[in-house]
């Protein structure tokens, strides 16, 4: 889960290593992701998002498919 | 037969206590930036060594904490790193290592407060240096590419 200055060194780097490139996420959309998960973290009721409220948070960031699917089987 | 002290504990206080230490863990990290021992544990929670090695089990089982070979020093306990990273969080003139850059922008939302993401292109190795007040991160046009799939990022999640 990396930086990467652009698509194109996204591309770069998939391409020197023989990775498959993956759909890429914005940074304020990666920001949401962050405050979802982490905010109550320090918090004593805090709780992990189970994979339908992921599939939900993902969903509701135009993050859909098979690869943000935390209980695909297409990987295996 | 001997009474299994563990098992015999009640649940509800055996909850209570794991998230004390949980907490202690992350309060930890929180004000020093570094990841604590469990004798720094044990010294928040009034509690020994051994109980607080317990609840490390506990943890890692609810994928809470990420544990060296040695079960006892915490390599991860998201957002924070117990080791060093190319994901450095500056907040209030503290240094936290991030695990990854979603937990780079963790750190920030779980302290609430403003802060800087210093990190770098894996590509290029152009640095990033990103402001992230408590509304977000400054307009920036980098992204953020998760190589694994989602339901196998806890697979191996340390390359995840």
């Amino acid at each position: 889960m990396l930086f990467f200055r652009s698509e194109e060194k996204v591309r770069e780097w998939c391409n020197v290593h023989g990775y498959p490139m993956r759909p890429l996420v914005r940074i304020d959309q990666l920001w949401t992701l962050a405050t979802t998960w982490y905010s109550t973290r320090l918090q004593e009721n805090s709780r992990r998002p189970q994979p339908e409220e992921m599939r939900m948070i993902f969903a509701g960031l135009g993050l859909e498919g098979e690869f943000w699917d935390p209980q695909s089987d297409s990987f295996d | 037969m001997p009474l299994d002290h563990e098992a015999y504990k009640p649940k509800e206080q055996t909850k209570e206590f794991d998230i004390q230490v949980k907490l202690a863990i992350y309060k930890h990290f929180a004000e020093t930036g570094q990841g604590p021992t469990p004798t720094e544990v044990a010294w928040r929670v009034n509690a020994n060594v051994e109980e607080v090695l317990g609840v490390y089990k506990r943890l890692r089982i609810q994928r809470l904490l990420v544990l060296e070979d040695d079960g006892s020093t915490i390599r991860m306990a998201s957002p924070f790193s117990g080791v060093p990273t190319q994901h450095v969080v500056t907040v209030d003139g503290i240094h936290y290592f991030a695990n990854c850059a979603w937990d780079a922008l963790g750190v920030i939302a779980a302290l609430h407060k403003p802060g800087t993401v210093h990190s770098r292109c894996l590509q290029s190795g152009e640095p990033l240096h990103l402001k992230v007040g408590l509304d977000g991160p400054e307009l920036s046009d980098w992204v953020f590419h998760c190589l694994v799939p989602a339901a196998k990022w806890w697979d191996d999640i340390v390359f995840t």
